[in-house]
């Protein structure tokens, strides 16, 4: 039973890790009032670019190139968005949608060209679960806590940093308004474009994270389409957490959870059809879009277009 | 600081809204700027403050030329506005939106310390802790101040800002204001009142269409003289026969006072509305309107007045179909006419074009296709008859592009003749109509309700302006602490009723 729990655990942490980058990523920009749909397309964009980063060099300086490269594919999708949605101010939702359909489609066919159709790249470098010592051996939550890969432990350093940042720094202030009312913001002396240009990268690259983590610490390979809704639910997740770093993240544990409950159900032996455990995150973000009430913290200028 | 602008000119696409417009604010003084809506006072000011970039002429900060490319720009250099659309975050604290637009570390101890330095040193006290959102209007604009002189702004402008307050907050600010040039500053005020500026300013400079056409200081001009400068030759024709029957014309809104507009007794007095024990709750529980029974009559116009907050905004929009009553009967005739205060967001869609404005009148009401075409005409007609000035584009041009005297001028257009099929309004609610309208303007809205009111709607009119509605109303109708009073409409009555006195 405790076995169960803690693989539950292990489980849930894992899957959730790159959902909170994304999802913070995304907080990010959304708080300077762009909603950025092509989250899914940054993800995907990051997960080629780690495949392709990791492939060049190999082994362990591989996997740190992926990294790399999945952040800057990322950083790349977004700025295409960032092009037309806010430096030319198209609608976001739409730009947002078409970046990801592009970036399914390209990395898609690149990879078929690169790799071949049958996808040689079963070889790529993966960053392997790094054990702390001590810690790890905590009951129930130390493996869950203490035995994941790098990328995980970015997270730990990313939460407290980005709090800090958008709470107690003049830049996190300007991003907060810009966000709220963006004319109030340009007459405090304040660049509202530059902004959500700026936002909108970061965004982008920590999406490229995400995909990255996808391909380098869990599936160890690419697969068209892996981002698999990520996007789109780290935009839930974003909504839940109520556009605040700490909340973010506790909302990604919590999707996490959802998506390992498959694990913890058959460790414990009770059958039930797959597809359903594999719907329940998405079950999960429609309920979270309908309900929650978070949507009042949502920043008041966020996805117009008037700037 | 002395502040020079010399030749400005800006275009907006083909509208000239600055064409050689300048302005010489002596150091240590405090300079009004007047000029009807549209005459350009807030674009130059935008322009002095980095907002807009000028297409010719100089900016000139205490005599060295400057291109002030944003605001920061003209933050750095001492200068600071507070806008006429309060440009706060609502949803940030006080403290947070004065440290807006500075580097580095936020400290939000530092913060409130600051706005509590710049309010002991200035009068402007604030908390630094609440929520922007959740202040009074007045002290919105106290931040606003604040924001500015947080960052050390030794040239302060202020677009309109008595607008959006009470009579008595505005007199308090102006009073402020003069106490904090007299202390060495600078300002520069931006209004519609002449008497506030020959009353408060040291120099007066007038704009009309662009261009300044007078400058002197306040001692050595009156109201007379500016009032002819402001509307220019053809313009005080225009103006007297738009206030017809409004005694003084266009010389500003606090002479109706002082004329006697003897409102025409109702030949017929059957009741328009009636109310009986009319109550209102808002969402949070808390009850805004107790008890309220009264009537109004075919032309008759009721006047009603209260300090902010008494009630009476939720009394006008029970009698406009707007809020559902409570508690209490209502009776409301079938057409009315509603002109709200907010026209930006209750009124006008302002991307829309006037035709589309127009067809929003009773939009839902009829089924099947609109007839544009149709539409079209009617909005030209009625662009004529009300004198909206939407220029060569006409009705096609987006309401926004309209000044805010010419924009109320068309939504009281729409309310009071919009719909070519149906009868006029048999009832016409209007809340603070003139606000933030010039002269002209105003005297045109207020004709239009007495137009109205003559032709037998029962009118009820409220306004922040106490003088207006004196010399409007047949009765007045005191709203205090969310019980109604009628009440003689004389001036010490009424005000005494305002109070809450008996």
């Amino acid at each position: 039973m405790t076995e169960a729990l803690a693989a539950f655990l292990e489980a849930t942490v894992r899957t959730a890790t790159p959902l909170a980058l994304a999802a913070l990523g995304e907080s990010v920009t959304e708080r300077a009032g762009v909603i950025n749909i092509g989250l899914e397309g940054a993800i995907m964009a990051g997960a080629f670019g780690a495949l392709v980063g990791a492939g060049v060099a190999g082994g362990a300086a591989g996997a740190g190139l992926g990294f790399v490269v999945g952040a800057l594919a990322g950083l790349a999708a977004s700025a295409l968005f960032a092009l037309f949605a806010v430096g030319l101010r198209a609608d976001q939702i739409i730009t947002g949608t078409a970046v990801t359909l592009a970036s399914l489609g390209l990395t898609g066919t690149l990879y078929r060209s690169i790799y071949g159709e049958t996808g040689a790249s079963l070889a790529t470098p993966t960053t392997a679960p790094l054990a702390v010592p001590g810690l790890s051996a905590l009951p129930v939550v130390g493996r869950a806590l203490f035995a994941q890969p790098p990328a995980t432990y970015a997270l730990y350093l990313l939460v407290p940093a980005l709090a800090w940042w958008t709470f107690r720094t003049h830049a996190g202030l300007a991003l907060r308004a810009v966000g709220e009312r963006p004319d109030a913001a340009a007459a405090a002396g304040i660049r509202p474009r530059r902004v959500q240009l700026a936002a909108t990268l970061f965004g982008g690259a920590l999406g490229g994270l995400a995909g990255a983590t996808l391909v380098l610490a869990q599936a160890g390979t690419f697969a068209e389409g892996m981002s698999a809704g990520r996007g789109f639910i780290a935009i839930a997740v974003v909504v839940l957490g109520r556009w605040h770093p700490v909340g973010v993240a506790a909302a990604a544990l919590l999707f996490g959870a959802a998506s390992a409950l498959q694990y913890l159900f058959q460790a414990m032996g009770w059958r039930l059809p797959y597809q359903l455990f594999l719907a329940l995150p998405y079950l999960l973000t429609l309920v979270v879009l309908a309900s929650v009430s978070a949507r009042a913290a949502a920043p008041a200028a966020l996805g117009k277009r008037d700037a | 600081m002395r502040l020079q602008l010399d030749g400005v000119v800006k275009r907006f696409g083909p509208v000239r809204a600055l064409d050689g417009a300048s302005l010489d604010v002596r150091g240590g003084s405090l300079h009004a700027v007047l000029g009807e809506n549209g005459a350009g006072k807030t674009t130059l000011m935008r322009v002095a403050f980095g907002l807009l970039q000028p297409d010719a002429g100089t900016v000139r900060l205490d005599g060295t030329p400057r291109r002030l490319a944003s605001p920061a720009d003209a933050i750095a250099a001492g200068v600071g506005m507070v806008h006429q659309h309060f440009t706060i975050v609502p949803a940030m604290t006080v403290a947070e939106n004065v440290a807006l637009g500075g580097r580095g570390r936020y400290d939000a101890r530092a913060a409130a310390e600051v706005v509590r330095r710049v309010g002991a040193q200035t009068g402007l006290a604030l908390d630094p802790a609440a929520r922007a959102a959740d202040l009074p209007v007045a002290a919105q604009q106290r931040l606003e101040i604040v924001k500015a002189l947080a960052r050390d702004a030794r040239l302060l402008i202020l677009d309109e800002p008595a607008a959006v307050l009470t009579p008595a907050e505005a007199r308090e600010l102006l009073t402020w204001l003069r106490r904090f040039v007299d202390g060495g500053a600078t300002a520069v005020l931006i209004t519609h009142k002449l008497r506030d500026a020959l009353a408060f300013a040291d120099d007066v400079t007038v704009l009309r269409r662009g261009r300044t056409v007078a400058t002197s200081p306040a001692a050595a001009t009156d109201e007379a003289a500016l009032t002819a400068h402001l509307l220019g030759e053809a313009g005080v024709d225009t103006a007297a026969v738009d206030t017809a029957g409004v005694a003084t014309a266009g010389v500003g809104r606090a002479h109706y006072a002082v004329a006697t507009p003897a409102p025409s007794t109702p030949a017929v007095t059957t009741p328009a509305v009636s109310a009986r024990g009319l109550s209102y709750v808002d969402a949070r529980g808390v009850t805004r309107l107790r008890d309220a029974t009264f009537e109004v009559r075919t032309g008759e116009l009721l006047g009603v007045v209260g300090v902010e907050g008494s009630g009476q905004h939720e009394l006008l929009r029970l009698l406009a179909g707007r809020l559902v009553p409570s508690g209490g009967a209502l009776d409301l005739p079938a057409r009315v006419a509603w002109i709200p205060e907010d026209r930006h967001r209750d009124a006008l869609l302002l991307d829309g074009t006037l035709v589309e404005n127009l067809a929003l009148r009773g939009a839902g009401a009829h089924r099947g296709l609109l007839p544009w075409p149709r539409l079209a005409r009617r909005a030209r007609a009625l662009v004529d008859r009300f004198d909206v000035r939407a220029g060569a584009t006409g009705v096609r041009l987006p309401a926004r592009a309209l000044s805010g005297g010419n924009q109320q001028k068309f939504v009281v257009a729409r309310e009071l003749a919009g719909d070519a099929d149906a009868a006029p309004p048999e009832l016409v609610v209007a809340e603070n109509p003139t606000r933030g309208l010039d002269v002209r303007a105003t005297a045109a809205v207020l004709a239009r309700l007495r137009e109205a009111r003559a032709a037998g709607a029962a009118v009820v009119f409220y306004s922040s302006d106490l003088d207006e509605v004196l010399a409007l109303a047949d009765r007045v109708l005191v709203v205090y602490d969310g019980r109604v009073r009628p009440t003689p409409a004389e001036r010490d009555a009424v005000g005494r009723a305002m109070l809450g006195a008996a």
